[in-house]
Parts: C-alpha cells; sequence; structure tokens
C-alpha cells in the first residue's frame, strides 16, 4: 500500500478527499467544501493539502485519456 | 370443531385467458386461495377494506431498496391519492428519491459483475440496480447547502423527522418525488433512522464547513408524540410494511403506545422468524405485543415486495375505480373542527 501511494501522481483524482462529480474530468473535494471554497476541481488539479488515495480508482487515468483526445 | 368443518370450500383451478385484468388475475388467485397467491388475493381485499374504511388511518412503512429499485412513483401517487395516509421510511429510501429529484438516475444493471472495478469506476450497486457516484456528490453537495438553509430558517430550533423531510420536499422540485408529494399533500413521513443513510453524512458535511455555527438539528424523539397523537385520535389504524426494520416496528410502536394496536395489516416481507429479528417477525408474534389486535385483518406474503406491491396496488384501484375519492379521516376531522362542512 505504501509503496503504490509513493508512486501515485499528485491530481485531486488521487486524493483521498475526491469524489466523483462529473466522471472522469471533475471531482469534489470535501476537504474544500469544509473550507468553503470551491469544492469542484478538475481531476488533474492538485493542491497542497493532497494526501493520496488509499484504493485505486480510474478517475486520473480516464480524465488523461480525454485530456490527450481534446 | 368437527371434521366437516376442515372441509368447508374447495381449491378452484387457476383459469387464465389473454384478456384478464390485474384484479381479474387476483380475484383467480383468491378462487385457488392457496400459497403464495391466496396471501395476495387476501392483501388486496384487505387493502381495499382500508381504502374504503372512512374511520382508517393507513401507515406505509418502507424499507429495503426499493425506491432505486423502480417505485417511487408509485408511492408518490399513493400519497397524491390519499391512499396512504402516513410514510414511515428509512433514511436511505427518502436519499435515493432526492438523486432522481435532483437529476440523478439508478440503471438497471446485472449482479453478475466485477465489484472492485465498479468501484474504481465509483459506481455503486444494490443488487442488479447502478449509481453512479457523482449523483449522490451532487445530492451531497446540494442537500449540505440546503441543511444550511433549513437551520438558518429554524433559528437552532430542532425539527421532527417529519419536519425534516417536509422542509426537503419543499425544496425539491420534481412531481414524481415522494418527499415532494408528502409536502404538498401535508402526508406525513416519518424518518425515524435518519442518520444512518446519506443524510447522515450530508450533516457532517454540512456541520464540519468552517462558518457553520448553527448546524441542523433533527431530533429523533420528536417523532414519537407525533405519530402516537395520529394512532391515538385515529379510530382505526392500518399498516402496509414492505420490508420491516425500524419503520415496521415505529408504526406498530405507536398502535402499542395508544394501546389500541392495529386493526389491519398487510406485511411484505423475505425474512423468516426463527432468528428473532422484527422483519421476519410473524403478525401472530406482534399481536403478542399488542401491536396489532388478535382481531385484525392481517396477512404476511413471503415475496418480493417489487413484485407484489405493484399488484397490490393495481388491483386496489381498479376495485376502487377512477371515480373514487379518498378524505384522509384526520384531514376531514381537522377540515371539519374549522368549521368546514
Amino acid at each position: 500500500m505504501g509503496e503504490k501511494a509513493r508512486v501515485k501522481q499528485k491530481f485531486c483524482g488521487n486524493c483521498g478527499n475526491h469524489n466523483a462529480y462529473n466522471y472522469p474530468d471533475k471531482i469534489f473535494c470535501s476537504r474544500r467544501f469544509s473550507d468553503n471554497k470551491n469544492p469542484i476541481v478538475q481531476t488533474l488539479w492538485c493542491c497542497e493539502e493532497w494526501n493520496p488515495s488509499s484504493q485505486e480508482c480510474y478517475c486520473v487515468e480516464e480524465a488523461m485519456k480525454n485530456k490527450s483526445s481534446k | 370443531m368437527q371434521r366437516k368443518d376442515f372441509l368447508q370450500e374447495p381449491v378452484k383451478h387457476i383459469k387464465i385467458n389473454g384478456k384478464l385484468t390485474v384484479d381479474q388475475l387476483i380475484q383467480q388467485f383468491k378462487n385457488s386461495g392457496s400459497f403464495g397467491a391466496g396471501r395476495l388475493s387476501t392483501a388486496c381485499d384487505i387493502y381495499e377494506r382500508m381504502a374504503r374504511d372512512d374511520e382508517c388511518t393507513i401507515f406505509l412503512a418502507l424499507a429495503g431498496a426499493v425506491v432505486p429499485a423502480g417505485m417511487r412513483s408509485l408511492i408518490a401517487d399513493l400519497i397524491r391519492e390519499r391512499l396512504i395516509d402516513v410514510v414511515v421510511s428509512t433514511g436511505a429510501n427518502m436519499v435515493h428519491d432526492a438523486i432522481e429529484a435532483l437529476g440523478g438516475h439508478h440503471y438497471k444493471g446485472h449482479w453478475l459483475v466485477d465489484d472492485y472495478m465498479l468501484y474504481k469506476y465509483h459506481i455503486y450497486r444494490i443488487y442488479d440496480v447502478f449509481v453512479p457516484e457523482e449523483d449522490f456528490t451532487k445530492l451531497d453537495y446540494r442537500l449540505a447547502e440546503m441543511f444550511g438553509e433549513i437551520a438558518a430558517g429554524n433559528n437552532g430550533k430542532s425539527l421532527s423527522s417529519n419536519e425534516f423531510a417536509w422542509e426537503l420536499g419543499k425544496r425539491l422540485n420534481d412531481s414524481n418525488s415522494i418527499l415532494r408529494a408528502a409536502y404538498e399533500a401535508k402526508t406525513p413521513i416519518f424518518l425515524p433512522a435518519v442518520r444512518d443513510s446519506e443524510f447522515g453524512f450530508i450533516h457532517w458535511l454540512h456541520a464540519s464547513r468552517k462558518n457553520c455555527r448553527n448546524p441542523l438539528v433533527v431530533d429523533a424523539f420528536k417523532d414519537v408524540p407525533e405519530i402516537v397523537n395520529i394512532c391515538k385520535r385515529s379510530p382505526k389504524n392500518g399498516m402496509i410494511v414492505i420490508g420491516g426494520g425500524v419503520p415496521r416496528n415505529t408504526v406498530q410502536s405507536a398502535a402499542l403506545a395508544c394501546k389500541k394496536g392495529m386493526d389491519y395489516a398487510i406485511i411484505i416481507t423475505m425474512d423468516r422468524p426463527e432468528p428473532g429479528g422484527l422483519s421476519g417477525s410473524t403478525l401472530t408474534e406482534t399481536v403478542s405485543w399488542g401491536k396489532v389486535k388478535s382481531a385484525a385483518d392481517k396477512v404476511m406474503i413471503i415475496s418480493d415486495a417489487m413484485i407484489v406491491f405493484p399488484i397490490i396496488v393495481a388491483s386496489v384501484i381498479e376495485r376502487l375505480g377512477e371515480d373514487f375519492k379518498r378524505i384522509p379521516y384526520l384531514k376531514r376531522r381537522d377540515f371539519q373542527a374549522v368549521g368546514g362542512t
């Protein structure tokens, strides 16, 4: 788990605070919501509060595919 | 009893043709009178009698994921047609109602699926129904805002779960919504285990915001006098139970608290009595508590409510006919009390 977490790229879509919002491009950040900031952010964005998600998902992979196809 | 008393009514065999209506099929089930078919026809008879009984208040206890599976509009219609007077539901069913009211959907899926793949795609599974996570997320976001509005509007005063449900219904603009229908019809809708659902997580989101000084307070104990009072004021009470659990016991306990017991009871469940859980407990067991009258008109159907309940409703509305109009006893009484005729 620790090994995998270290190799995770620092994107919101790999962060433990993320939930799908407009899959796969936008996510809802519960941390930003509680801080009264706009909680809807790009999956491929990142902030200084980033912490790695403990489980895998396809958000970053699919958001990257969408980005490259545009 | 004598031997001949056991042999009064022969089984009549079911006859089917291509023109049978739902109620005609139910009448064929009644002719057989056997097994699940017999119980289903009895349930239709009991619901019809409840609906025609001017003194009866009809409670619907709702547990199990019937709203995501497709029973949402049916229940909203029953509320609007006044064929249900009080709803007691799990929080989860109303969460799924609100998801659709806010534009989300439930999707036909399959039970044979790679659940870890669903997890990675942010899709949740309810047996063979799929829900995308973003529909929950949008609900969380919108409702956390609504919770703030509701709390601000009530100046720190606690709400019963019924008041809370109506506040939500007032803000959901969807005629197929159960919460909206209950708000418009002023049909009480109790959510006794409200925090055991996404509503609990939404409350945490709302209350943990930095500027939240006045979080919403829903007081489950406030429900008790409200629902007991409804039972107490009604000359007769009937319940239709889908599933069981907390909603079933909330309704039954209200009947017990006012020392009346239910006069009518239909229970649809797949649970068994042997493990001692409430959802599978038989109606005779419920009689022992005084929650259902010994002489009550009652039946328990062991079946999938997604199949059985729509059939019961279809049969009963066919019997009642298009011109049938029902005014719940308590609404009629309250109307007369303020000088109506």
